[in-house]
Formats: structure tokens, sequence, C-alpha cells
């Protein structure tokens, strides 16, 4: 057990640590930053009226779906070495292998989340724009989105939540954010304080994203 | 001078026939009341009117321009892109459920058209909403959001809406009909309004009174066709078919 009364070893690993979340928040932000502009652009195509594109794509959803994300992770980041051939020696950074399979795979719950939140528009608010002159990308951007995104908010913001804490999901590949240093810590120190310590940062970062959501949905609560 | 001409119309939906063989005309400054029992297609051909549906045939010329005709293989053609973009802009639409966009303020659904699709500076538009809007008896409500209004500020939110865009017909698909009779008083003067500053228009609607007082002339539909058409106040008081007959006398029980 640390004792907290050591200053030194407290401090030390509140710095290993926060070190460790500097990690965690990059694998969070970039996935966000990534994952939230591809769901729309699955979203559109699961809802296409071509097959040849919805059903690809309804396919790549169920993959995604339907495999466990630290599957997916492993496989992104071992898979091209024994897929491709062996004269490449193909291998990349881990750290952008897990900002891959992580994008890939949030991306397709956002679709389904966006695709609900644009079903939910009723076809009327399209035809008013259309009969007013608005283009087709006019009417998606300016009239129906913003609808959208006041109702996908609490479905969003759970998605989110997941997020912090599947980033804890990288270490299996070797990435080294807030779980993998702490599970070390907790190795190396032969304590439980520092994975008690971790989940603290985890909760704080929740409430951090709870606040934010709730900030969001109080600033869309102007119309209904 | 004529604004709408419309000939030998034919639509169905599933192979199942909903316009049959419709014809008409509208001129200028004139009001037509389309009235019709429920399904007989008078929604239909105003949806096919401002290009929310397609016909299967039939000729449509809006304001001289030509929207859509039959070639002689008997195949509907379509005008190119740009011209059927600006026959839309000729026509305004008022629909039954307002279709207000719930996330804009009551002035911004009226602007909005104006700035992005006619480009208008928005002090111009904020000006001529805001004549709109006290024209429609509602210049308070400008900064309200269309969940704080009544159905019947909604519809007339929707009226300027459509006025904002300065077009040559409006179209009106049963604007009262999800109103109580309060609120429809409130949005026939509108239109009554309107018809006196000899807007054109196309309403359809199952106000009868309205349709008698305000219309010039009326069209009355049954199973997609056209079964009689003239002067409002002779075809409302004395109708010579024998289902325009029965379907006013319907009215009249109530």
């Amino acid at each position: 057990m640390i004792n907290f009364t050591d200053w030194e070893s407290t401090t030390k690993l509140l710095r290993y640590l926060a070190e460790g979340s500097v990690t965690t928040l990059k694998v969070f932000f970039l996935t966000l930053l990534f994952s939230l502009p591809l769901g729309l652009i699955v979203a559109l195509g699961r809802m296409s009226k071509h097959w040849w594109l919805r059903e690809p794509i309804k396919l790549y959803i169920l993959i995604m779906r339907g495999t466990p994300l630290l599957l997916q992770l492993v496989f992104i980041y071992y898979g091209p070495y024994y897929i491709l051939p062996k004269w490449l020696n193909f291998s990349y950074d881990r750290f952008v292998a897990a900002i891959l399979a992580f994008s890939l795979n949030y991306a397709a719950y956002f679709a389904e989340i966006y695709r609900g939140g644009i079903e939910s528009i009723s076809l009327g608010q399209y035809e008013a724009a259309w009969v007013l002159g608005f283009t087709r990308v006019q009417t998606f951007f300016r009239i129906v989105l913003p609808q959208v995104i006041k109702r996908i908010l609490p479905a969003t913001s759970n998605e989110v939540i997941t997020l912090v804490k599947d980033t804890a999901l990288v270490h299996t590949i070797g990435v080294s954010e807030l779980f993998r240093v702490a599970k070390n810590e907790a190795a190396r120190t032969l304590a439980v304080t520092p994975i008690f310590v971790a989940g603290l940062f985890y909760l704080v970062m929740n409430w951090v994203v709870t606040k934010v959501f709730e900030m969001a949905e109080k600033k869309l609560d102007y119309y209904r | 001078m004529q604004m709408l001409k419309v000939e030998h119309l034919y639509k169905g939906f599933d192979g199942k026939p909903v316009l049959k063989n419709v014809s008409f005309e509208l001129n200028k400054g004139e009001v037509l009341a389309v009235i019709g029992p429920s399904g007989s297609g008078k929604s239909t051909l105003l949806r096919c009117l401002n290009l929310l549906e397609k016909v299967d045939s039939g000729n449509v010329t809006v304001a001289g321009e030509t929207m859509c005709y039959t070639d002689q293989s008997g195949k509907v053609v379509y005008a190119p892109g740009n011209t059927l973009r600006s026959i839309r802009l000729k026509l305004g639409m008022v629909f039954q459920s307002f279709n207000l966009f719930p996330h804009f303020s009551v002035l911004r659904n009226i602007t909005e058209a104006p700035m992005r699709v006619a480009k208008m500076p928005r002090e111009q538009a904020e000006k001529a909403a805001m004549e709109l809007l006290e024209k429609m008896g509602m210049s308070d409500k400008a900064d309200a959001y269309p969940y704080q209004l009544s159905g019947g500020q909604c519809q007339r939110v929707a009226i300027a809406r459509a006025l904002a865009m300065k077009p040559d017909i409006l179209l009106f698909d049963e604007p009262t009909s999800a109103l109580d009779p309060q609120l429809t008083i409130e949005v026939l003067k509108v239109i009554r309004l309107l018809a006196a500053e000899h807007m054109t228009m196309m309403v359809v609607t199952h106000e009868m009174n309205f349709a008698r007082d305000v219309a010039d002339r009326a069209i009355f539909m049954h199973d997609g066709e056209i079964l009689e058409e003239g002067n409002a106040r002779e075809v409302l008081t004395n109708p010579t078919h024998e289902k325009t007959k029965a379907f006013l006398r319907g009215f009249n029980e109530i």
C-alpha cells in the first residue's frame, strides 16, 4: 500500500498517472475527431437507396458492433503483418493502430445514432425547405442536422462516456496510457492504490464529459 | 394573363391511378378553390405542381415556363434542373401541418430562404419579413419560436415564409384542416386579405363557405378527376354534377 503521507512517492504516482492520462486523452479526442464525421458519412451511406452502397455499410456496422473492440484492436495492429506479403515486413505505430481501430469502431456506433436522429425528422421539414428553394445540401446542413444534433445529444453522451472507459483497452497493444501505467505501478509497488487512483481519474474525465453534454443540452433548450 | 396551365395530367402510385386527365388553368390574380372528398387527388395535384411528386404524363406550364410535357412516345419530359429550380421559386406552398423550422425564430423562419436562396442581404430580408409579419398581425412574435405559437399563428408565419420568396402563385394544401374554428378564422382572414390584393392562389380546402366567398373559380375533384369546374359561387351553390351535389349536401348536414 502506498502511504499517502509519503509525499515523494505520492507525487511520483500522480505524475505517472497524469502522463498516462495525456495519452488516454489523445486517444479520446483523436477518436472523436475522426469518428464523429466518419459516422455521419457512414449513416448517410447506410440510408442510401442504392443497395451496393447500403449493404456493404450494413455489413461494416454489423462487424464493428458485433465483434469485441478488443479483438478489432489486436487484429488491426497485428493483422497487416500476417496478411500482407512477408517481404514488406509491415509494421506500424501502435498508437496509430489504436486510433484507427477506435475511429472505425466508434464511427459505426455514431452512425446508428445519427441515423436514428435523421430518420426522426419529419418529411415535412424537407418538403418545406425544398419548396422554398433550398438545395438538398442546404436542407440537410441548415434544417435537418441542427435538429438531429439536439435529438441525439443524450445517446451521444452515452457513447462518449463509454469511449472514455474504452480507451483503457489500448493497453493490450502496448500503448502506455492511464490504465497501463496504473497496472505497472500496482505491480511494481505491490499495491492496489494506483488502480484506485486511476479509477478516480476516469471518473473525473467522465464528470467533465457529463457536464459538457449537460451544457450543450441546455444551450439547445431554446426550442422544442 | 395565364399563370398556370395544366393539361391531361396523369399520376398513379404503384399502378393505382390518383390523377386522371386533369386539365385546368389559373389566371393572374385569380383564386382557385379545389374541393372534393378525401383521397380524390387534391393534395397530390398540388404536390405534382410544386415538384414534390413527378407526374406520369401531361403538360404543365407555370408563368410561361414549361415544367413538363409529354412527347410523342407518351413519355413525360421534365425541364432541365435550373428551369425547374426557377419554376419552384415561382410557386409558394403552405402545408396543412405548417412545417415551420422549429430551431429558427419566427423572423428567421421567414428570412432564411430569402437570404440563403435568393441571396438577399440580411437587413433587407429582415425588413421585408417584419412587413409581412405586420400584415399577418404578428409583429410582436418575431423573436418567438414556433413551439410558443398557436396553430393559427404558426400557419400565418408559414404564409409569411412562403410570401417572403415573392412567388407568382401561392398553393395552399388544406391550410386550416389542423386548426380549430377560432384559429381557422384567423388564417382565412389572412388569405382573404391576400385575395383582396389579387395574389394568385390555388387553395385545397374543406371550408366551403370560404371557397364560395373568396374564390373566383372552383374545381370539384372526385376519384382523381375534375368532375365540375366553374365560377366558385355557381359550383358551390348550384352544382350540376350528382357527385358534387352529394358532396356538398354532406357538408350542409353537419
